[in-house]
């Protein structure tokens, strides 16, 4: 019998009890403004959100909230302004020194101010290497909470696909609360169409 | 009376400040903790919920396992089944050894602990790099985490500036969390850079898609996963569940009741290897089906290692994790060591008041407190009862099975009030080392009651 | 209704004025009350020590001599707790088991089946509840702070009957004051340094009486108290309810 077999007849062999799985009809919670609740949530989190208003340029925005960067990079085709693509580097390290990464998230939630971003880009190293990430989302595709959220998950063909919820942060020293670990110090989320 | 627990958190307490920066840092998890689960009118039926789907899944593992395996290599994944944790340690190891992999980065993974993975992979020639900070200052350290969420909950920050000094070469005498941080970001950053593999554990293992959920605060395990070509997921069997709308309750519970966020800052769902890439599943049993057979503690199997108990530990909080034998402390680790080997962990089961705290905040409503309540009352039968409490217990069952001699012992306890201090309060006195005995009454109830003062 | 009075084991011992004021408190309000001689101990020491089995013979002595009562109540949260939720086990197969429905708090029974709405007794001063685990956790004494359910204390709706009295609470309002039984021996340190905290956070309150409804916590707080020189008072809680009788 090979481990397999093994395991799954030791479990068959052993297992003393017998529940039914339950019905999942939990009332997760409602907000009356999502839109608000998500920003709010985004910011407790230690991140940004932009609502963009008409008349705004994503590559104008982007400049304004970081001046400073040098290394840009996007496959949005809305982002003029990136000096580099995530679907045409030679490899994932390649990414390393990038500054502002834009990308695009497909839902929000407004419980905790994840954003789905499934994944759409050669390489996924694009979400966790910049030093700033930059995720543009269309307000109605906010929803209020992970059960909803789950209910409409979509994956494209890479299949990988990441909630973000602000920037990389850890209390490990001292519980001192120190935002950027080892992926993005600080996130934006751009919100369209509101 | 002791046990290898009671003398080593005696030891403990006996640093009063590290004490004390101990108990309140971990309390005020078990804050955050309330201020969010507060927040949820929903709280007690998600965890209801949590705990009911965790019971299906358990007691349905078999089926269930199949189903993600199947979905997983569907989708490309190759999965291995590991009996135990040696062959989990072998076949990880094979796996590197096909692609030539040398370096290997890793996120946090209570399991590959239980399987002493790092150790073995390193006694191979392998460079093992722990990328949690957390995990990452211990290694260098070279000491064993002491919470299985914060595990470095127990340091100072000097500590950790002088590490980084010897090992890192950062600024002497700079001990500023975000400072150290950031030494130990460009540091990790060049060994993501230059790694071969990266090596995560499962939060999940969604059946129904074959989905790795893998979450974190500090996005190494996704940095862990994006550069080198290949990923290797060590995963306890356990951890398998049915399906998104389980996933979307135990997401909401889970950093919630281990840190009091409302989500980890990456929820990352893997489902396939990155093209060109490959990536595999080790599952692991490593005695979990052996569990599923124990009637009292099969219950354990529900556990998302989300740390809420030691959280609210009044044991753990006084003693620290270091005060347990086994490598998980606290109230899960009490039952966890007991369910790994009853003779050698049994140490840790005095440690616990029987408060019943930690009940109330498991997300997944393992009755952990019974559950040491019963690990208790077996230990006599596998000669690790402590024999003065047997003693004593004997005694009390003696005296209180015989309301003569009871009577007698109430009528003559309150001479007890006037022996010397020097009598009363000696080295085998252990009520006496830190607290005055009480005061016995000159007439007990019962005698008032026989001589009809009692109206 | 005949009520069989449960005095545990160090009530009787040390605390006799406890069952004494439960004994008058209840004859006050009516209630027809007795006290079966030759009871000693719920048998929850050894029990919680991992000597179960030891407890059997009381259990079933226990039921002997409180058969016939409609409750047996007690002025300790935890022996009422042990009972409720311990005899049924411990019996199964040797002996009836019914006082493990009949069981009953001293506060629990005031407050949920005499439903006691007047005391006569005035107690002026500043009291800090000490709210026991096992009464929190298992008799539901008090809504736990770790769970997300209405805030409710029946040992506050009680006190609030007696005129004068000023309720307080400590920070972290249910922590375990490491009593624990024989927790208290074997783990001797960590056990002292969760009370030390605990009656600090008693003292901070600047009450003047401890109040709980479990005396054996209060027993170990004392111990503390006295070994520390922290001149608080101690008082059980049917004993303030019972003022003036």
């Amino acid at each position: 019998m090979n481990s397999k077999e093994s395991i799954l007849s030791n479990i068959r062999k052993n297992s003393c009890a017998d529940y039914e799985m339950p019905d999942i009809a939990v009332k997760g919670v409602h907000y009356d403004d999502s839109l608000q609740q998500f920003i709010d949530m985004t910011k407790a989190v230690g991140g940004n959100a932009h609502v963009v208003q008409v008349g705004e340029n994503i590559n104008d925005l982007i400049r304004s909230y970081y001046s400073e960067a040098v290394n840009i990079v996007s496959n949005l085709p809305e982002v003029t302004i990136a000096t580099g693509n995530p679907d045409t580097v030679v490899k994932p390290q390649d990414l390393d020194g990038t500054d502002v990464a834009v990308v695009r998230g497909e839902l929000g939630v407004a419980e905790n101010g994840c954003v789905w971003i499934p994944q759409a880009v050669k390489e996924k190293a694009v979400y966790f290497i910049a030093e700033y990430l930059v995720i543009l989302l269309s307000a109605d595709k906010i929803v209020d909470n992970m059960h909803e959220a789950y209910d409409m998950l979509r994956f494209n063909d890479y299949g990988f696909g990441t909630f973000i919820s602000g920037p990389s942060k850890t209390a490990d020293i001292e519980q001192a609360l120190v935002v950027g670990a080892q992926s993005a110090c600080g996130v934006t989320v751009f919100i369209l169409n509101a | 009376m002791s046990t290898k627990h009671s003398k080593a958190a005696s030891a403990f307490l006996s640093n009063k400040s590290r004490a004390q920066f101990l108990n309140q840092s971990i309390w005020y998890v078990r804050e955050k903790r309330d201020n969010v689960a507060m927040q949820l009118v929903e709280w007690e039926e998600l965890r209801e919920l949590s705990s009911s789907i965790k019971r299906h899944t358990v007691t349905h593992l078999d089926t269930y396992l199949e189903q993600f395996a199947s979905r997983a290599e569907a989708n490309g994944v190759v999965v291995h089944w590991a009996k135990d944790a040696n062959e989990h340690n072998k076949i990880v190891y094979d796996i590197l050894q096909q692609h030539g992999a040398k370096k290997l980065v890793k996120s946090k993974s209570m399991l590959t602990e239980e399987c002493h993975l790092n150790n073995y992979l390193i006694n191979k020639g392998i460079d093992v790099v722990e990328t949690d900070l957390g995990e990452r200052i211990l290694q260098l350290m070279q000491v064993a985490p002491s919470h299985i969420v914060m595990p470095a909950i127990h340091l100072k920050r000097q500590q950790v500036g002088k590490l980084f000094e010897d090992k890192l070469g950062s600024e002497s005498g700079n001990s500023d969390p975000t400072y150290l941080t950031r030494v130990a970001r460009l540091h990790l950053r060049n060994e993501f850079m230059t790694a071969d593999a990266g090596l995560t554990g499962a939060n999940f293992g969604v059946a129904a898609t074959g989905d790795v959920v893998v979450c974190t605060n500090e996005g190494n395990a996704d940095m862990s996963t994006s550069l080198p070509p290949l990923h290797i997921v060590s995963m306890g069997i356990e951890k398998v569940i049915p399906d998104y709308r389980s996933l979307a309750v135990f997401t909401r519970l889970l950093a919630r009741s281990a840190t009091g966020q409302p989500s980890t800052t990456y929820t990352s769902h893997f489902r396939k290897a990155r093209s060109g890439c490959e990536m595999h599943i080790v599952l692991v049993d490593n005695g979990r089906s052996d569990i599923l057979g124990n009637p009292q503690h099969w219950e354990t199997l529900k556990c998302l290692r989300c740390g809420a108990c030691m959280n609210t530990c009044p044991v753990y909080r006084r003693s620290g994790g270091y005060s347990y034998t086994y490598f998980i402390p606290g109230p899960i680790g009490i039952n966890l060591g007991m369910l790994r080997s009853p003779r050698v962990y049994s140490d840790n089961v005095s440690a616990c008041s029987l408060c019943c705290s930690c009940d109330n905040v498991c997300p997944a409503k393992i009755n952990l407190s019974e559950q040491i309540y019963f690990w208790r009352q077996g230990l006599d039968a596998i000669h690790r009862a402590d024999p003065m409490k047997k003693i004593i217990s004997s005694g009390l069952k003696y005296l209180y099975g015989h309301p003569a001699l009871y009577y007698m012992g109430l009528r003559y306890a309150p001479l007890i009030n006037r022996l010397p201090r020097n009598i009363l309060y000696n080295r085998l006195n252990a009520w006496g080392k830190g607290r005055e005995l009480p005061t016995f009454a000159r007439k007990s109830f019962s005698e008032m009651w026989k001589k009809g003062i009692v109206r | 209704m005949q009520i069989g009075l449960f005095v545990p084991c160090y009530v009787d011992a040390v605390f006799p004025e406890v069952g004494v004021a439960t004994y008058k408190l209840l004859k006050y309000l009516g209630v027809n009350v007795d006290y079966p001689m030759q009871q000693t101990c719920c048998g929850q020491p050894m029990a919680n020590a991992g000597f179960e089995q030891k407890a059997v013979p009381l259990a079933a002595h226990f039921e002997d001599i409180f058969q016939g009562y409609d409750y047996v109540v007690a002025p300790s949260a935890s022996c009422a707790a042990f009972v409720k939720l311990n005899y049924p086990r411990l019996l199964e197969g040797k002996h009836i088991c019914q006082t493990s429905d009949k069981m009953m708090d001293v506060c629990e029974f005031l407050h949920d089946v005499l439903k006691v709405e007047k005391l006569p007794g005035v107690f002026p001063h500043k009291v800090s509840i000490h709210n026991s685990c096992h009464g929190v956790r298992e008799l539901h004494l008090s809504s736990p702070s770790e769970l997300n359910i209405p805030r409710f204390s029946k040992i506050r709706d009680l006190l609030s009957l007696v005129e004068g009295v000023s309720v307080v609470e400590p920070e972290r309002v249910d922590e375990c004051c490491g009593f624990g039984g024989m927790f208290s021996i074997e783990e001797s340190e960590v056990s002292v340094q969760m009370g030390t905290e605990k009656l600090d956070s008693h003292i901070a309150t600047g009450a003047e009486y401890i109040t709980g409804p479990d005396s054996s916590c209060l027993m170990h707080l004392q111990g503390i108290a006295r070994r520390q020189n922290k001149p608080i008072k101690f008082i059980h809680v049917v004993q303030i309810l019972a003022a003036g009788l």
